[in-house]
């Protein structure tokens, strides 16, 4: 039996942002932007988004009089990732 | 990168890889501060050594500039924090290494600093003093305790965090310092103390200074292909 894959991390950007975010402590909005090449608009949205879901925590604070934001991935956005992962392995197993 | 392309299943799977690769290959420092403690402990212990050797004085006890060294340090950790996009797992955890090594190099300080003196004290509380006959002469006088070769212990407390970075980041200049502070401890265990010092200063020559070069090499060509 197939456990269907996560539609949250079932997308480009997002799985992006989860895959990036799962090796690093944090990140800085700016950083995730440029390793993933997203448009500032779209990577905002789709965040946000990971935020709803719970799968990732976003800091917003100021340095130096500007804005920045962190991003950081959740206890449930690693075990979301996790899971992701694990079905994707059953797929392509079938596959071979 | 489109938002909502679905993937096949082989597509997630680069993606996934390609992304972690991404955030591994992130780790860099500039060097600053290894190059920082590695010129002033080896300055230190150089000039500890050739005074001890050729009998003359700076002046002041050189290795106050360890302690001076530490108002740049807390300037380079705010300029390096400041100006961090990322920060990886190995990064945080080698930053607590560091940091636990400082404040064990300052407690060391302050028990060779401290225990003589109270121990002294708690042999004249209990009506004992202590005492140093002299062969030759068979004069007795007064003995002040003290650690003996204690820059040895410095050298071993070098090692661990150099080591650890070293291995951690599969840095082979650290790997190779890290080492030579053993080697370095090994033999001041069997030399007079002012060996000891110039090995205390050879250690952060070859642990910190040197790597700390090569890596801000490493940086600015870094920098230079971004460019």
């Amino acid at each position: 039996m197939f456990k269907d894959l996560n539609p949250i991390l079932h997308s480009q950007l997002r799985l992006a942002v989860v895959s990036l975010l799962i090796g690093v402590k944090e990140a800085e909005f700016t950083f995730i932007k440029k390793k993933t090449n997203a448009t500032a608009g779209n990577l905002s949205v789709q965040i946000q988004k990971l935020k709803e879901a719970g799968y990732v925590e976003v800091i917003k604070q100021f340095k130096d009089n500007y804005p920045q934001t962190i991003c950081k991935i959740t206890e449930k956005g690693i075990a979301a990732f996790e899971d992701y992962v694990k079905a994707l392995q059953q797929y392509l197993n079938v596959n071979k | 990168m489109a938002e909502e392309k679905q993937l096949t299943h082989q597509e997630s799977l680069e993606l996934i890889t390609q992304m972690l690769q991404n955030a591994k290959g992130h780790f860099h420092t500039s060097g600053t501060s290894a190059i920082l403690w590695g010129s002033v402990v080896g300055f230190a212990g150089i000039m500890s050594f050739l005074q001890r050797m050729f009998n003359f004085s700076i002046g002041f006890d050189v290795w106050l500039v360890v302690l001076i060294a530490i108002v740049p340090q807390f300037v380079i950790s705010a300029r390096e924090s400041r100006n961090r996009r990322v920060l990886t797992y190995e990064e945080s955890w080698l930053n607590a290494v560091w940091m636990v090594y400082g404040f064990s190099v300052f407690a060391l300080l302050i028990y060779l600093q401290v225990v003589p003196t109270i121990s002294v004290k708690m042999f004249a509380a209990e009506g004992k003093t202590l005492l140093i006959r002299n062969n030759s002469t068979k004069e007795v006088t007064a003995y002040y305790p003290f650690t003996l070769s204690a820059s040895s212990l410095y050298l071993i407390l070098y090692s661990l965090p150099t080591l650890t970075t070293g291995i951690a980041s599969r840095f082979k200049p650290m790997i190779i310092g890290g080492i030579l502070c053993y080697v370095f401890f090994i033999i001041s265990l069997f030399t007079p103390f002012v060996y000891d010092v110039l090995m205390n200063g050879l250690a952060g020559i070859f642990s910190w200074l040197i790597p700390g070069l090569i890596l801000r090499r490493k940086c600015l060509k870094a920098k230079m292909a971004n460019v």
